[in-house]
């Protein structure tokens, strides 16, 4: 579904990302970790289209031109930002539509909206309130439920579980690991990794910009040498 | 008399409203003031003034200054901002300021520096003691309309929440799908039209237009605008009319020297005591202040 060659990206004179390989299969959940500054959340906008690069990436078979951050969204593209990217000054319901802006369906997607307030009932009962007054947890499920709402076919999590309490966390990763049943195809950046790799079925471990070792969840969790310096010694 | 000065006031308060609204669609958006809207508005007006002068009804006129103005915004954008997006926020203002002058130089080269005279249009009505033109009814009803126009694109459809979305964050407006580009230019026609309406509703009501009307007006309507709030349109709508009536009676009762005094006097009253102005709600739902 997507295919990443010899990847590069700078800001100015600092190079974010060198020469990185990656691919993701439909339907796969797929892991980037890695520690603060090693290129993952790079990656991840880069395919959003947020960023210039060079090298190659191409979704579905078609090479993405970089920094068309409008155009990759309607092609099946949805990031949920570092951060979250909630519109803090809509309300919980006005940022939901705006997860539909791009949708032609018009009626299919209002109703979608509403299922989407049923299946996250704390997001219904806050409906008309500022998303901005939403819990750091509850700001998080709007984030993923408005990118879910542009019915996206590969869905790129940045950092989702930053800033999150533990139990929160476990929720988070339990929905994510279901998205591999509603048949979504996922990024999942983080630094958890330990926790991260139960839930998905491939990794690519990133440091300074560069991918030092990827495989199966399962065969990473069992590399000593993976174990030591990315899961924090023995496990 | 004292009723008099008031519907007065509410007339001129009208057109602050208008133009205070054209500045804050783009300052809302993009955090920059687009100095040119006060020119467009007195470009409005010239167009306006010369059609009406040729024989053409006032909707043609309208049209045509609303056009006129939409078509100069587009330029200004395409050549002032465009380019400057990326430079500090000063830049871009700059640029505008640029283009304002030059359209007042354009305005003094084609209809020349002297005021132009047009008969006052349309009938006198009177009511008891006061007195109320068809045009002082115009503005007053195509401000409401107007206002209520802008509200309900800006609250209610796609295209405003897309609006306010660039607005609080281009980026994740972006990821969501929505052109922020295509947007930007949306906000400036919106802006240029509105400005360009007002001027010629104003330039008819007063029958005459000079080429400094922009700043005249365009300079108070952005005391307005930090009077109301610059991200709040209601703030506009309690503003104008407000500075308007203000205005009519500070030259009624305290002479003509001192109006500017008050109006600017009260802005500056605002940006110390409470920038956010006077219908500025809590932080939180609060872009950047002017």
């Amino acid at each position: 579904m997507l295919t990443i060659k010899g990847l590069e990206v700078r800001y100015g004179a600092i190079t974010a990302v060198r020469g990185v390989d990656l691919e993701i299969k439909k339907g796969e959940i797929v892991a980037l970790l890695g520690a603060n500054g090693a290129g993952k959340s790079t990656i991840a906008r880069s395919i959003a289209g947020l960023l210039p690069f060079q090298g190659e990436i191409a979704f579905e078979g078609e090479k993405l031109t970089p920094g068309t951050a409008e155009k990759n969204l309607r092609r099946g593209i949805a990031l949920v930002p570092e951060g979250r990217g909630i519109l803090a000054r809509m309300t919980v319901h006005e940022n939901l539509l705006m997860g539909i802006y791009t949708r032609p369906d018009k009626a299919e997607a209002m109703a979608d909206v509403g299922r989407m307030l049923e299946r996250f009932p704390i997001l219904g009962k806050r409906r008309d309130g500022l998303a901005s007054l939403l819990s750091g947890g509850e700001q998080q499920m709007l984030a993923i439920g408005r990118a879910l709402l542009s019915k996206p076919k590969l869905l790129l999590l940045d950092e989702p579980s930053l800033g999150l309490a533990p139990l929160m966390t476990d929720t988070l990763f339990k929905m994510i690991a279901q998205f591999r049943d509603e048949g979504l195809t996922v990024l999942l950046v983080e630094q958890k990794a330990r926790q991260t790799l139960k839930i998905v079925d491939r990794a690519y471990l990133l440091e300074t910009g560069r991918v030092v070792t990827s495989g199966t969840a399962e065969a990473l969790i069992n590399d000593p040498t993976v174990s030591d310096a990315f899961l924090g010694g023995t496990h | 008399m004292l009723i008099q000065q008031l519907v007065n006031g509410l007339t001129l308060g009208a057109v602050y409203t208008l133009l205070a609204l054209s500045f804050s669609l783009v300052m809302g958006i993009l955090g920059i003031l687009n100095l040119a809207i006060a020119e467009l508005f007195m470009i409005g007006g010239y167009l306006g003034f010369t059609l009406i002068q040729a024989g053409f009804p006032l909707p043609v006129a309208v049209l045509a200054g609303m056009t006129g103005a939409a078509v100069i915004a587009i330029v200004i954008e395409k050549v002032g901002y465009q380019p400057l997006r990326d430079a500090p926020l000063v830049t871009p203002m700059l640029s505008t300021l640029g283009f304002s002058i030059i359209l007042q130089n354009i305005a003094t080269n084609i209809w020349g520096s002297d005021p132009l005279q047009l008969p006052i249009y349309g009938d006198q009505y009177t009511l008891g003691p006061v007195n109320i033109g068809e045009m002082q009814l115009l503005v007053l009803g195509a401000t409401v309309v107007l206002v209520a126009l802008v509200a309900y694109i800006v609250q209610k459809t796609p295209m405003g929440r897309a609006l306010r979305a660039v607005a609080e964050n281009r980026e994740v407006a972006r990821i969501l799908g929505v052109s922020a580009d295509r947007l930007t230019m949306l906000a400036f026609i919106l802006s240029g039209s509105l400005a360009g309406v007002a001027g010629v509703l104003i330039a008819l009501h007063y029958g005459a237009i000079t080429p400094y009307l922009g700043v005249e007006i365009g300079l108070k309507a952005i005391a307005v605008m930090v009077i109301g709030g610059t991200r709040q349109i209601w703030g506009a709508l309690v503003a104008g009319p407000l500075i308007g009536i203000a205005e009519v009676l500070t030259v009624a009762y305290g002479g003509s020297q001192v109006r500017d005094f008050v109006v600017y006097g009260f802005m500056i009253l605002i940006l110390l005591l409470r920038p956010q102005g006077l219908l500025g709600g809590a932080r939180s739902d609060q872009g950047q202040r002017v």
